[in-house]
């Protein structure tokens, strides 16, 4: 009987998840070798400080390629899988040798008051972040909310107490410009790194 | 036997009932890009963008709806934002990513409009783009979509009206960054991001509409029984879908499923259902799938969040059908609400449940001067009910008389 009601219900949840004609698989198609990375807009200027309380202006990045994400630590939703996707992206850069010396990781809090330095600190130990090339930055709210505004990101406190805010990621070249913006539902390691080395080719970059 | 193991029993029916009745019905806002933040609730406002009946007499307006249905002025207008011109033909909006924006996409002057709804209930309009020919080459913007950080939109045809038109891609805020040219006349772009694709769908370029209909010349138009296939990453069209004869196709809708290969689109030229299909070798296959009958002549095509139907407009035929998708490859008319004068746009709320419609198409082609809103119920088995107790009469002051074309929730 065990084998019967098994198979039942292997049957039944695979009808309820798979329709009828539907192939499942993820797609190899995903990515793409030859992106286009028009010039958006130029990254703004912000002056933050890394968990150390180093100031670590955009700028001095300036000949490397930037990938910059806003996050939370206590994000429920996509901020933990998009620091775990940078994770895999650090790995890829660094089998590349491009870590920290042509591209590099900055990881910005939208919530400074929950996301001191010492959470910070925990918080890119737990993604594996090496500091040489993936930092965490932070500043007074005062002094974070016009770099949000300059990324037109923006915070939003939920009547559940949870803190909404645009989910993007800037990929910004070696002059200083958003050469793409990610969603970070839908975001892709695999195509970053693609992204990030077609800009580290680029004349002038690294 | 078999009753005296009461847990597999249990575990029996527990996994039949759990196939027959879902523990929570799938929620999901539709006919939208999947970059924009999901609404997740019951919508207590409604974005409505219209022009004056008589086009050019008044400006082109967005119409702030009640629709919260626990608010004493439920369907009620609440507010009209004007743009300060007039003649614009107002069509499409679409909200940027993070729904703080909505652009409006004017036909005739090719004008784009930007409001900020950071506050949901007072829209401003924050910015106009008004050389938009000279800025992109292109014109007729269509439909504004999506993408992170940035809007696309649609654009028919060359900078003069005429020829083949392409995507314009702006920053959130209105800043030009790029044109895509396109082989068609683009109407809508719909983009399924985990496989990095784009269908764009066609129409006809811009100074068609703008003449009377009786003027129209398909050989004007560009391949218009064509859908494009695009690698959103690259900005590149990678394939043609060719009919092969049905014309016109509007607008398209992939599945919503993660890992829904497929979608659908109608011809409004072929009365017809359309389906596209990824094939595991990553080419689309294309294929006629219904007949919405003759003389129906699509104009709008929204979907269920849960996949199983697809609503069709007939702006001829005068009726709004339901199409029971659930098996994809043999898709079947499954119910229609009859007599309701030359609907267009729909818009299915998240959880499936209503599905406005407004009756204004373009003024060239509009064939009947009694323009509203209505709202059609639709029930837990998928059937429709036109609902008596929601009306918003556009034919006469005071909301009108105004043409109501396309239509936002928050």
């Amino acid at each position: 009987m065990r084998p019967v009601l098994l198979r039942l219900c292997l049957m039944c949840a695979l009808c309820a998840a798979v329709p009828a004609g539907v192939a499942q698989s993820p797609s190899e198609h995903a990515v793409s070798a030859n992106p286009s990375l028009a010039v958006i807009a130029r990254a703004p200027e912000f002056v933050l400080q890394d968990t150390t309380g180093k100031p670590v202006r955009l700028s001095d990045y300036r000949g490397r390629v930037v990938l910059l994400a806003f996050v939370f630590t206590t994000c429920p939703g996509v901020c933990p899988l998009i620091s775990k996707q940078m994770a895999a992206l650090q790995d890829g850069l660094k089998r590349d040798g491009l870590f920290g010396r042509k591209a590099n990781m900055l990881s910005v809090t939208v919530d400074p008051e929950t996301d001191t330095a010492p959470v910070l600190t925990a918080y890119a130990k737990t993604y594996g972040a090496d500091p040489a090339g993936w930092r965490f930055l932070r500043e007074t709210q005062e002094k974070t909310k016009p770099v949000l505004k300059a990324y037109d990101e923006w915070t939003k406190l939920l009547p559940k107490g949870e803190l909404d805010h645009p989910a993007r990621v800037y990929l910004i070249d070696h002059n200083g410009n958003i050469r793409e913006i990610y969603s970070l539902a839908f975001f892709n390691e695999r195509q970053a790194l693609i992204d990030m080395k077609k800009l580290i080719a680029e004349p002038g970059a690294g | 036997m078999e009753f005296r193991k009461p847990l597999s029993l249990k575990l029996a029916l527990a996994c039949a009932l759990a196939v027959a009745f879902p523990a929570s019905q799938i929620e999901a806002e539709t006919c939208i890009s999947p970059y924009v933040k999901a609404l997740k609730s019951p919508e207590k406002v409604m974005y409505l963008w219209a022009l004056p009946a008589t086009p050019g007499e008044a400006p082109d307006f967005l119409a702030v709806i009640d629709v919260n249905l626990a608010s004493p002025t439920y369907g009620k207008i609440l507010k009209k934002v004007e743009v300060g011109s007039a003649g614009n033909e107002a069509h499409h909006i679409g909200y940027t990513d993070d729904r703080t924006k909505i652009w409006a996409a004017s036909l005739n002057t090719s004008r784009l409009f930007i409001f900020d709804v950071s506050d949901p209930m007072n829209p401003v309009l924050s910015k106009t783009i008004d050389n938009v020919a000279q800025l992109t080459g292109l014109s007729g913007p269509h439909t504004p979509y999506a993408i992170p950080g940035r809007i696309l939109v649609s654009m028919a045809s060359g900078p003069n009206g005429t020829g083949p038109g392409g995507i314009a891609e702006f920053t959130n805020d209105g800043k030009f960054i790029k044109s895509h040219p396109a082989t068609n006349n683009p109407y809508e772009t719909v983009v399924k991001p985990e496989f990095n694709r784009m269908i764009t769908s066609t129409w006809f370029p811009q100074e068609t509409w703008m003449k009377p209909l009786s003027e129209w010349d398909p050989k004007t138009w560009s391949h218009p029984n064509t859908l494009l296939v695009w690698d959103l990453k690259e900005r590149k069209i990678i394939q043609t879908l060719d009919s092969g004869g049905d014309a016109v196709m509007l607008a398209a809708r992939w599945m919503l499923k993660p890992g829904a290969k497929y979608g659908y689109n109608i011809s409004s030229g072929g009365n017809s259902i359309w389906m596209f299909k990824m094939e595991d070798d990553g080419t689309f296959s294309y294929k006629k799938a219904g007949d919405t009958g003759p003389g129906c002549s699509p104009a709008d095509l929204r979907q269920s969040p849960d996949d199983k139907y697809l609503y069709v407009s007939c702006f001829v035929g005068s009726e709004i059908q339901a199409w029971d998708i659930s098996d994809p490859e043999h898709i079947r008319l499954f119910d229609t609400i009859q007599g309701v004068v030359q609907p267009n746009m729909m818009h299915v709320t998240y959880d499936g449940r209503r599905l406005y419609f407004t009756n204004s198409a373009i003024s060239s082609i509009d064939y009947s001067s009694r323009y509203s809103m209505q709202l059609v119920q639709i029930g837990p088995d998928g059937r429709m009910k036109l609902d008596p107790n929601f009306k918003i009469d556009f034919a006469r002051a005071p909301e009108g008389p105004a043409r109501p074309h396309d239509m936002l929730l928050n």
